[in-house]
């Protein structure tokens, strides 16, 4: 690693020592650089959600059909009354303003299609099972991908590299509509160990496929990025040295080489989040979650504004958040960067 | 690069010739034969529920995933590559303020966006194109601008404009020719992403509507069919699958060849 130029100067003894001797004492302009950077990712969090919802209210709204359009047509005065109770007759900007208003205050506001519900209250009832399902595969394609990229990356160019490589690649490019209802087909009902669909209350035996299904294009990508950021990491100066010392391969990527190297995958957290979440429409629909996503589908089909709305706040929101949590991570990960 | 590209240039030739050669067309049903076993007379993988040649279906659906996908990238090409151009080209604060669009555009969960699109405003398969096309090209602009960037310190660059042509005319005839080759391998990239993106949305009922059919339509039909007749799931899933690594192994090794 670059920039600890007191180190060279110790001779050789102090060359073993040199591990973490830096930490603590990072330079004052590099850990204002981080808060800069977080600072910025937060105020820009704001704007982004705004544009988010903004953009997704008129698209709704500029979109023929609307939520009242049921079986039955109802008669000009009922519609001008509900529209007028929900405050579809205004100005599409004050509509717009409204809303804002009223999320920035923590409401949803009511459902138009399940009329009995709050928008809140689905949200509630959708998101634990949304969060639990990407929560799980996230963590699931970290341990996979980052065991898998390490077992790659011990020995360079072997057979065993070639494959895990390969294998990535596939998982990467496996569709997780594909991967679904094969392993539903295979593990549900050809061997019949675990259940097909539904929530079941969350337990395991429900959540396996699902998670694995969202799980594996992650798993992946991770594996690449792991593999990559090893082959970079073990030939610094460092990694050498203690390979010279005589460390086991494995020895060596845990204790030295795999901090540095994590950082590529820290930095794809956000986007994997994104995918996740997206993977999860397809998951949710599949084996018949009550998450989020099969609200977000069925809410724009029926017009249901609110409800969709609410949905694509809270993914943009989650989105964001795991994209400063990645920079939190990254700054944790790379000792220069931390503050 | 040769065995992606062979594969899939034979599957796309399967895709055009095939349903010709068929006895039966995809949306016809044979009431003789619903759910014929493969090899049975005339259907030669057999029929799914309703009694429609499963190869025919499968054969159909990627030559529609196909040109989907071919259109869509070619509207992210056309996007990516003009805005990364313009901004590499001009550099400055214009270059400044075209990427901090994009830097802004990056994060934003666009998947979500389409899906809006396409639930809100009937599911026109132009609006699939345009949809997907439109949210693609960021990747691009931003590989073509540093590779702009790159061109306009070249010596060959600096004496066109020493020798008084036009900028239009530098970057159509110095520029363009060479970014070919690196457009091309994010090319070969972005369209894996747009299958992806247009199988997922058909398999939500969002994308091409019957009695049209793509292979996520397949999937998600085969899916619903799978513990009677895995085939039905099996030959477009494996068709699909197929198709994304072919495309990706050849990007990936393209854009590799052309960084070493």
């Amino acid at each position: 690693m670059p920039g600890r130029p007191g180190n060279a100067s110790r001779g050789f003894p102090g060359l073993f020592r040199a591990r973490g001797a830096g930490r603590g004492r990072d330079p004052p302009d590099r850990r204002a650089a981080m808060h800069a950077l977080l600072l910025r990712r937060l105020l820009t969090a704001l704007p982004t959600l705004a544009a988010v919802v903004i953009l997704s209210f008129v698209l709704m709204r500029v979109a023929p059909g609307g939520p009242f359009d049921g079986e039955r047509a109802l008669d000009p005065a009922t519609r001008a009354a509900l529209a007028k109770a929900y405050g579809l007759d205004l100005p599409l900007h004050e509509q717009v303003w409204r809303y804002l208003g009223r999320l920035a205050h923590g409401d949803f506001g009511p459902s138009l299609v399940y009329r009995d519900f709050s928008v809140t209250d689905l949200v509630a009832q959708g998101l634990p099972v949304s969060l639990t399902l990407g929560g799980l595969a996230l963590l699931l394609a970290l341990l996979l991908g980052i065991a898998a990229g390490a077992g790659a990356a011990i020995r360079p160019g072997s057979r065993r590299d070639a494959a895990i490589m390969l294998a990535a690649t596939l998982l990467t490019v496996l569709p997780t509509f594909v991967t679904g209802p094969l392993l539903v087909l295979v593990f549900g009902m050809r061997l019949g160990w675990l259940p097909v669909s539904g929530w079941g209350g969350g337990d395991a035996a429900h959540l396996a496929l699902p998670v694995l299904a969202l799980a594996l294009p992650v798993a992946g990508a991770i594996a690449k990025l792991t593999r990559a950021g090893l082959a970079g990491a073990l030939a610094q100066d460092h990694v050498r040295t203690a390979r010279a010392r005589g460390l086991a391969p494995a020895r060596l990527i845990l204790r030295h080489a795999l901090r540095p190297a994590l950082v590529p995958v820290a930095s794809y957290v956000g986007p994997a989040a994104a995918g996740l979440l997206t993977g999860a429409v397809v998951i949710e629909t599949l084996f018949a979650l009550p998450g989020l996503g099969r609200y977000f589908v069925q809410g724009a089909l029926n017009r249901d504004y609110p409800l969709v709305l609410a949905v694509v706040t809270l993914y943009a929101a989650l989105i964001i958040l795991f994209n400063l949590l990645a920079d939190l991570v990254y700054g944790w990960l790379d000792p220069r960067m931390r503050g | 690069m040769r065995t992606p590209l062979v594969l899939l240039v034979l599957i796309a030739l399967a895709a055009l010739v095939g349903p010709l050669l068929l006895p039966w067309p995809y949306d016809v049903i044979d009431w003789g034969a619903v759910r014929a076993p493969a090899f049975s007379p005339g259907h030669l993988l057999g029929t799914d529920a309703v009694g429609r040649d499963l190869l025919a279906r499968a054969l159909v659906g990627t030559r529609v995933t196909l040109a989907v996908a071919g259109a869509a990238a070619s509207v992210a090409l056309l996007i990516g590559v003009g805005w990364g151009a313009v901004a590499g080209w001009r550099g400055g604060r214009v270059d400044e303020a075209m990427m901090r669009i994009v830097d802004a555009l990056y994060p934003l969960p666009f998947m979500f966006v389409v899906i809006l699109l396409m639930a809100l405003f009937g599911r026109s398969i132009l609006l699939v194109f345009l949809g997907i096309g439109a949210v693609e090209w960021l990747t691009m602009a931003r590989v073509v601008r540093g590779q702009v960037m790159g061109l306009r310190e070249r010596p060959f660059v600096l004496a066109a404009e020493a020798a008084g042509a036009s900028p239009l005319a530098i970057v159509r005839g110095h520029v363009l020719p060479n970014l070919a080759g690196v457009a091309i391998a994010y090319l070969l990239l972005t369209v894996p992403q747009v299958v992806m993106v247009e199988s997922f949305l058909s398999f939500l009922g969002l994308g091409v509507q019957e009695p049209l059919t793509s292979l996520g339509i397949l999937v998600k039909e085969g899916a619903d069919d799978m513990d009677v007749a895995p085939a039905a799931l099996l030959l477009p899933g494996g068709l699909l699958v197929a198709i994304l690594i072919c495309l990706t192994l050849a990007g990936e090794r393209l854009r590799d060849r052309l960084a070493a």
